[in-house]
C-alpha cells in the first residue's frame, strides 16, 4: 500500500507541478500573483470537455489548441493589465486585487454560460486498462497526464535555458532594473512568459478531469490553493523549484488519503504553514531563486 | 554633422513630487571621455537614469548623434549604440557567458562572437570560468564583467555609475586601463564618479551639485580652480 501511495504520489507530484508552473513562472518573471490562473485552468477543461465533446479531439490534441490560444488571449491581456501594476509601487498587492477580481468575473461567466454542472472525460480517452509500475497497477489516464506534464517541465526548461529569449527571461527574473538598463525589452519579455503562464494553466485544466475526477466553474480557488502550496514549497518564483513542490505535494496528498483520507483536504494549508514557518524561501531557497 | 555625440539640455526630473535635476545639461562628443563629479545626493544617478530613458525627464532634452530620443524607451536607445553600466553591473544568476550575450543581444552573432573573444582576451579570468555563474566571482571580477558586458555590444557610448563603487584601488586602475583601451577605438565614455582617480581617463569634467551642473570643463581648469579643487580633492 506504501509503495501503490508513493507512485501514486509521485505521478500526482508531476501533474501539480503543471498545475503550479505557469502560476510560478508569471511570478518569477513579474513578481504579481495572478489569482485568476485556477480559472484559467477551469477554462482550459471545460475547452478540452467541448472539444471531446463536438469533435471527440483527443486530449493531446486539446491541449496542443488550448496552449497556443491561451499563450495568444494572454499577450493582449498582459498588455492591458499588467504594465500598469508593474508601474505602480506595490504591484504584489495590486495584482492579488485586479487578478481576484478577474478570477470573480471569469467563474461567474463560465456558471452563466456553461452551468454549475460538474463535467469529465472518460479516462479510456487516454488508454484502457492499467499501466503496472514496480508491480503497482495505476490508470492509464494518470500515468499519461503526468507524461505530458514532464513534457511541459521540459519545454518550459528548454525555453528558459536553451533560448534566446528564455535567457532574457532570466536575466528579468535575477533582476528587473538591471534588464531594462541593459536594453532588454522588458514588456515583450513579459508578455510571453505571461501567455506561457496561461498556457501552461490551460493544458493543466485538460487533463484535470483524469485527475482531479470533475471540474465545475468554482473549482479555481481550490485550483490556487493547491498551486500555491506547490510554488511555496518548492521556491517561490523559480519555476523549476516547481518540480520539487510538485512531487513533495503529490507524494504527500498520497500518503494523507491512503493513510488520513479525511484529512486529506487539509492538506495544501498544512504544507504552506509548515514551510512558511520552517522555510520561508522554500525548500531549495535562495540558492537557486535567482534564476 | 554635428560633433556631439549625446547632448543633454535643461534637464529637469525627479522621483514623485521630489524634483532633483533642475535645469541640468551635458555634451559627450564622439570618442571623448566625460567625467561627471559629485557627492552623494548630487543627481548624478538620477541625470545618468534620464540620459538613458530609465527615468522620464520632466522637461529638456536629450539628443544623440543629433537625434532627438527624449521620450525613446532605453531598449532603442541602445539599439543606437548607448550602453549603461550600473552600479550593481551584472546579472548573478547568469552564467559570465550569458551576461556577456545579453550585453550584446543587439549584436549580429557572428560580430558579437567575435567582440566576446576580444573581451575574453582582454579578460583571462573571465575566460576561464564563462559557464561559472556571475555571482560566485568576487566584487572586482563582477565589476571587470560589468565592463565586458556593457563593452560586448560594441556600444558608441559606455554611461558609467560610479564604477569605482566597492573596488580596490588596484581594480579601479585596473578599469581605467582596460577603458583607456578603448577609448582608442573610437568609443566615447560618461562616467558618473567621486573617485577623482577616474580623471586620468577625462578629456573634460562636469560637476554636479544639487541637481544642477556647476563646472564645465577640462581638468586642467578644475585644478585650477582653488575652490572646486578644495572640494573635490580635499587639498586646503
Amino acid at each position: 500500500m506504501l509503495l501503490h501511495a508513493a507512485l501514486s504520489g509521485l505521478v500526482f507530484g508531476f501533474y501539480f507541478t503543471l498545475v503550479g508552473l505557469g502560476l510560478n513562472l508569471v511570478f518569477g518573471v513579474m513578481r504579481i500573483v495572478n489569482l485568476a490562473h485556477g480559472d484559467f485552468l477551469m477554462l482550459g477543461a471545460y475547452s478540452a470537455f467541448w472539444l471531446f465533446g463536438l469533435y471527440h479531439l483527443h486530449p493531446l490534441l486539446s491541449a496542443a489548441c488550448v496552449l497556443v490560444v491561451f499563450t495568444l488571449v494572454g499577450l493582449p491581456l498582459y498588455y492591458l493589465v499588467v504594465p500598469r501594476l508593474l508601474a505602480a509601487r506595490d504591484s504584489e498587492m495590486l495584482s492579488l486585487i485586479l487578478f481576484f477580481g478577474l478570477q470573480q468575473m471569469i467563474e461567474a461567466v463560465t456558471s452563466i454560460a456553461f452551468g454549475t454542472t460538474e463535467r469529465s472525460i472518460p479516462g479510456r480517452v487516454l488508454g484502457s486498462g492499467p499501466v503496472r509500475l514496480l508491480g503497482q497497477a495505476l490508470p492509464t489516464s494518470w500515468v499519461f497526464s503526468a507524461g505530458v506534464s514532464l513534457a511541459a517541465v521540459a519545454l518550459v526548461y528548454v525555453y528558459l535555458y536553451q533560448t534566446r529569449l528564455g535567457m532574457l527571461t532570466r536575466a528579468v527574473m535575477v533582476s528587473r532594473e538591471e534588464a531594462v538598463a541593459t536594453g532588454i525589452d522588458l514588456h515583450r519579455v513579459c508578455a510571453i512568459a505571461f501567455g506561457l503562464g496561461l498556457g501552461l494553466a490551460g493544458i493543466a485544466g485538460v487533463f484535470a478531469p483524469f485527475m482531479l475526477g470533475s471540474v465545475t466553474p468554482a473549482i479555481g480557488p481550490e485550483i490556487n490553493i493547491a498551486a500555491f502550496a506547490v510554488i511555496v514549497v518548492g521556491t517561490l518564483g523559480n519555476p523549476l523549484g516547481t518540480v520539487l513542490g510538485g512531487i513533495v505535494y503529490g507524494v504527500s496528498l498520497m500518503l494523507m488519503q491512503t493513510y488520513l483520507s479525511s484529512w486529506a483536504n487539509l492538506l495544501p494549508n498544512l504544507l504552506l504553514i509548515a514551510v512558511l514557518l520552517v522555510r520561508p524561501t522554500g525548500l531549495l531557497g535562495r540558492r537557486v531563486r535567482r534564476a | 554633422m554635428p560633433d556631439e555625440l549625446l547632448e543633454a539640455r535643461g534637464l529637469d526630473a525627479g522621483y514623485g513630487r521630489v524634483k532633483v535635476l533642475w535645469g541640468a545639461g551635458l555634451t559627450v562628443r564622439e570618442g571623448e571621455s566625460v567625467v561627471l563629479l559629485g557627492a552623494n545626493g548630487a543627481g548624478k544617478t538620477t541625470l545618468l537614469k534620464v540620459l538613458l530613458g530609465l527615468l522620464p525627464a520632466w522637461s529638456g532634452s536629450v539628443a544623440l548623434a543629433g537625434a532627438d530620443i527624449t521620450r525613446l524607451r532605453t531598449d532603442h536607445r541602445v539599439r543606437r549604440g548607448m550602453a549603461y553600466m550600473s552600479e550593481l553591473a551584472v546579472f548573478p544568476g547568469l552564467t559570465i557567458d550569458e551576461n556577456l550575450r545579453i550585453g550584446g543581444q543587439f549584436a549580429e552573432p557572428r560580430a558579437l562572437r567575435a567582440r566576446m573573444e576580444e573581451l575574453y582576451g582582454i579578460f583571462p579570468d573571465l575566460a576561464h570560468r564563462r559557464r561559472a555563474l556571475a555571482g560566485s566571482l568576487s566584487g572586482g571580477q563582477r565589476k571587470m564583467l560589468g565592463v565586458a558586458k556593457a563593452l560586448s555590444g560594441s556600444p558608441r557610448l559606455l554611461v558609467m555609475d560610479e564604477p569605482s563603487a566597492g573596488l580596490s584601488p588596484l581594480f579601479v586602475s585596473e578599469v581605467i586601463e582596460v577603458l583607456g583601451r578603448f577609448r582608442g577605438g573610437g568609443l566615447a565614455l560618461l562616467v558618473a564618479e567621486q573617485n577623482v582617480t577616474f580623471l586620468d581617463l577625462a578629456d573634460r569634467v562636469y560637476t554636479l551639485d544639487g541637481g544642477r551642473v556647476g563646472f564645465e570643463g577640462t581638468v586642467e581648469a578644475l585644478h585650477a580652480d582653488r575652490a572646486l579643487e578644495r572640494a573635490y580633492f580635499g587639498l586646503k
